[in-house]
């Protein structure tokens, strides 16, 4: 992995994969991954933890689906209700999550909000794995000159920091759901795309990509039947960690009035409850998003982490 | 044998003995490890005593619980240990002592060398200061002392420059140097019981006998005891004044280091010596071997331990245990049914040579 | 000495490469002249309006192709001049705005690495001598936590609780204030990016230390009677380190995304609004300067990095 000529550095950034931020590359670049806190998550079985930050994801998926079919008040609605004086109105029996200035119902602009920010980070991450993945494994299939200049643009890629780089293009092009999704899938194509290449590398070098090669079969069968499955599966993990961080990238990009024009997201939703006013007087229009966000982001990333460490066993078992 | 106090003033040393006392007094020592499978009786029954000034040689292949007998007795094992018996040194019983007590001890009164010198010497501290640790640490010496006497210490194990070597790291040394600088720490603060665990091992031919005269050679001189833990009976010929052969955590044969190889009674221990490469034969000599594997210590077999390998075992090595027996010479104990010597023995053996076809060249006693 | 040549080069391809994307990207993507002019840029009816067109593009040298305009702004800014702001007439040069706010930033997020390692090393420390015992598992449930929050969530909820719910540190950051004032101003908002970084640090170093502990040189270091405590202080950190320091590198270019955040919320003049701002009015001169000076940091960085390895581990040394 590291020849004389490379400093730990590039050898270590060949292997960051998306996690909680600053995690992920902390994590990967050196193996270390903190894994398995919590008892009885042993590493064979994905544990006890790991179901129930799936089952939260599975709770907040359906709401963020079904939101127009539930029984919600209208998220953009002024809801005034004169017995409770005048709004904000705190967390009640008519307002579970209490309202924000303009008397709009949190619960159901949580759960609306739940719909683009999900969408948002799904696609994103869908994104960075098509191109990101298919970039890595072009590149470290095939090596070379193609591997070069591939490890090159995902330098440059990783050196802006990446909150510049989702300004840079949201302030230059429209403000729609489609191109924030791509930005934020932008900027995940180098971290995927490095473990793809990582991952790519090391099972081109196994005996039955060999073997497979020696039957006479050609690159593309070789890469959709044998690499495929093998470096992708494992990248379930890494799908995880990086909706989390594209989900939370966009709570940075409306707290500098970047995100999406239309509807709400969660981070538009923090954003308008972080004035100090809005704190002072009204904390749950901050706090409720934030809660929800929160343990949506560590559903993902304890999730994701439990994989990553369910396939590492299996893949040393080999 | 002086008394000793160390830095902090405690004295938890070996009191004043009489010098015809022995040192170390081993009895029924028992260390079992909890682990998921089971209860892993790594050391299981051993006694034995060791004078001051005096090397026992502690022989037996790996697993035989050799290793962890020897970090019993420092007291260097994890919290999963399971102690018991007795472990005497100087009239103070140290077997279960915690930590804090024993690290009086460690360094100061026994101290270890270990069997790979690249890896237990810290890689990142110069050696100087490796060596001056104890000594500042027990000893209280101030740095230029400390320097000082880490010098001499080199000198004594034969460093050449020792001045220049306090200043480099591990890895500038070769092999040999290290495990000398090893030695060199172990000594410091002029401890009274040495272990050498393996100290050879990893180390080229041509060295080994090197590093064990250093070790001899300061034994002499600082009338210390050493305990030389070693699969090779090869390097506990020279070197020893008593052996103690171990087999699954159970002594197996006990004697001065004489007797011994006049007269091994353990068909085990006279394996071990027939393994012994001889320079002396034909090239392309089949080296003997002993088949099988080594017992299971979470379920020891019933009986003998070394029965399902011995070429002589009977039925009863494989139901009923053999006790630990004294033979002719009074230091002389081993644990066997039907020892070298014995008629048993010598109608198996005649079995055993008519189904040799090619006469094996060992040493030893035929 | 090749060994630097070769990274120092690389470094600089990587600016160049940085620097072209985005100067490429904001005048391709974006419209300069309109950023200068306002909505005057489109009048080309207006005899006035032409001429001021014709003098602006003269002054930009925005009727110059593409590359050439690259080459002369990369010109300039080697030299140190950053050219002046796009949309405000009368603004200071580029050059003034940066030397104003970098030094904010940099105070910013030199206080979080200090605080997220002050942190980070005597928890590790502490957790790697209690490993898998209860305190030690409940103490990752907590860096977890931690490291899984967002940066602005847990901005605001700082903000909340600390300057708001019980007002311990001050509201606003004063431009005016003397230093150590706005030290103390800086403490929460750095704070706030420290902790999720200490607890990523924490993790690592925790299991690096309990991999180390694994090793021989430390039952040696017991075996001559050296204390619990030294033997993690002395003994153990040291060859722990590693990671933990490539990755303080790598994270600070991570962090300075949480800098502009944070400096959003709480309000503090630094490079991070400045970019912010200008991205939005599309001020090409300054977004340049600012990417530039990020990256350069990025590069300088790696390179202290490897510089500091060599100082930790004495056989990387005669590499």
């Amino acid at each position: 992995m590291s020849d004389s000529t490379s400093s730990p550095i590039d050898d270590t950034i060949a292997d960051i994969p998306l996690a909680s931020p600053l995690e992920g590359i902390a994590g990967a670049v050196t193996g270390h991954v903190p894994e398995g806190e919590f008892e009885g998550a042993s590493k064979r079985r994905l544990g006890f933890g790991f179901w129930l930050a799936v089952s939260w994801l599975v709770t907040i998926v359906l709401a963020a689906i079904l939101a127009p079919y539930l029984p919600l008040e209208d998220p953009m609605e002024n809801i005034i209700v004169p017995s409770e004086g005048t709004p904000p109105y705190s967390p009640s029996s008519t307002f579970w999550f209490g309202s924000d200035q303009d008397a709009r119902d949190m619960f159901s602009r949580t759960i609306w909000g739940a719909r683009t920010s999900l969408t948002v980070g799904a696609a994103a991450i869908l994104f960075g794995m098509l191109v990101g993945g298919s970039l890595g494994m072009i590149g470290g299939y095939f090596r070379g000159t193609s591997d070069k200049v591939i490890s090159f643009c995902f330098l440059i890629l990783l050196s802006f920091p990446a909150l510049v780089l989702a300004i840079l293009i949201t302030a230059l092009m429209d403000r729609s759901l489609l191109t924030i999704s791509l930005t934020l899938g932008i900027l995940g194509v180098a971290p995927v795309g490095r473990v793809s290449r990582a991952n790519t590398i090391a099972f081109a070098d196994r005996e039955f990509v060999t073997a497979a090669r020696s039957l006479g079969a050609r690159n593309t069968r070789i890469i959709f039947r044998e690499l495929l499955p093998n470096v992708v599966i494992p990248m379930s993990a890494l799908a995880l960690l990086g909706m989390a961080v594209a989900i939370v990238a966009e709570g940075g990009l409306a707290f500098l009035g970047l995100s999406v024009e239309t509807g709400v997201t969660w981070g538009i939703l923090i954003q308008i409850g972080a004035g100090r006013s809005e704190l002072e007087a009204a904390p749950w229009i901050a706090m409720a998003p934030i809660t929800v966000l929160f343990l949506t982001v560590l559903s993902l990333n304890f999730a994701g982490d439990r994989l990553r460490a369910f396939f590492d066993v299996k893949e040393a078992a080999l | 044998m002086t008394e000793f106090t160390d830095h902090d003033d405690h004295t938890l040393a070996p009191s004043r003995t009489h010098p015809e006392e022995p040192l170390l007094v081993l009895d029924d020592v028992r260390t079992h490890f909890k682990t998921e499978r089971g209860l892993v009786r790594a050391v299981d029954g051993v006694s034995l005593s060791i004078q001051r000034g005096e090397c026992i040689g502690i022989v037996g292949e790996s697993g035989s619980g050799k290793t962890v007998l020897s970090r019993t007795i420092m007291g260097l094992l994890p919290s999963t240990a399971v102690l018991s018996g007795s472990v005497d040194f100087g009239g103070t019983e140290i077997l279960g002592l915690p930590d804090k007590q024993m690290r009086h001890l460690w360094g100061a009164e026994m101290s270890m060398i270990f069997q790979n010198p690249l890896n237990s010497l810290n890689p990142l501290m110069k050696i100087g200061k490796q060596i001056t640790e104890p000594l500042k640490l027990h000893l209280g010496m101030d740095k230029r002392s400390a320097r000082e006497t880490a010098a001499q210490l080199l000198r004594d194990v034969h460093i050449p420059e020792p001045e220049r070597r306090l200043d480099q790291y591990p890895h500038e040394l070769s092999g040999g140097m290290r495990q000398r600088v090893m030695i060199a720490i172990a000594l410091a603060c002029g401890p009274t019981l040495l272990f050498a665990d393996e100290p050879t091992t990893a180390l080229d031919v041509t060295v080994q006998a090197q590093i064990l005269e250093v070790i001899a050679e300061q034994r002499r001189e600082r009338n210390m005891s050493v305990v030389l833990v070693t699969h090779d009976l090869g390097v506990v010929a020279g070197h020893t004044d008593q052996i103690a052969v171990m087999y699954g955590g159970k002594l197996v044969e006990r004697a001065p280091t004489r007797v011994l190889f006049a007269d091994m009674k353990m068909p085990y221990t006279k394996s071990l010596m027939r393994s012994i490469p001889d320079l002396a034969a034909p090239s392309h000599t089949t080296l003997a071997t002993i088949p099988g594997r080594p017992p299971d210590l979470v379920n020891p077999p019933v009986g003998c331990n070394f029965a399902p390998r011995c070429a002589y075992a009977r039925d009863r090595c494989h139901r009923e245990e053999p006790p630990l027996v004294t033979a002719g010479h009074a230091e002389h104990q081993f644990a066997c049914w039907y020892p070298v010597g014995s008629p048993e023995y010598e109608e198996r053996d005649a079995e055993l040579d008519a189904a040799r076809a090619v006469p094996v060249a060992v040493g030893g006693d035929d | 000495m090749r060994f630097w040549l070769q990274r120092l080069a690389a470094g600089l391809l990587l600016l160049l490469a940085v620097s072209m994307l985005t100067f490429g990207a904001m005048n391709l993507l974006g419209d300069p002249l309109f950023n200068i002019l306002g909505p005057i840029a489109g009048d080309t009816e207006n005899p006035t309006s032409v001429a001021l067109i014709e003098a602006a593009e003269a002054e930009y040298n925005l009727d110059k192709p593409l590359p050439v305009r690259y080459a002369i702004w990369l010109g300039n800014f080697v030299t140190g001049d950053f050219g002046v702001q796009f949309s405000r007439d009368g603004a200071p040069p580029v050059r003034d705005l940066i030397e104003e706010r970098l030094p904010r930033t940099l105070t910013l997020v030199v206080m979080a690495q200090l605080m997220a390692t002050l942190i980070a090393i005597p928890w590790a420390l502490w957790s790697a001598s209690k490993a898998d015992r209860a305190v030690d598992k409940a103490s990752t449930v907590v860096t977890f936590l931690f490291v899984a929050i967002p940066s602005f969530a847990l901005a605001v909820i700082m903000k909340w609780l600390f300057t708001l719910k019980w007002p311990i540190f001050p509201q606003t950051y004063n431009t005016s204030d003397p230093f150590w004032d706005r030290v103390w101003q800086t403490f929460l908002p750095a704070l706030t990016i420290a902790i999720p970084a200490g607890a990523v640090y924490q993790r690592l170093l925790r299991t690096d230390l309990i991999t180390t502990l694994q090793e021989d040189f430390i039952l040696t270091a017991r075996s001559k009677g050296v204390s619990k405590r030294n033997v993690l202080l002395k003994h153990a950190l040291r060859p722990s380190l590693f990671s933990f320091v490539t990755i303080f590198g790598i994270t600070t270019g991570a962090l300075i995304g949480g800098a502009l955040v944070v400096e959003q919320i709480f309000r503090i003049p630094g490079l991070g609004s400045a970019i912010v701002e200008a991205i939005l009015r599309e001020d090409f001169p300054v977004v340049l300067a600012i990417v530039m000076i990020i990256t350069i940091g990025f590069v300088v960085l790696n390179i202290l990095v490897d510089i500091v390895y060599t100082f930790i581990d004495p056989r990387v040394r005669e590499a």
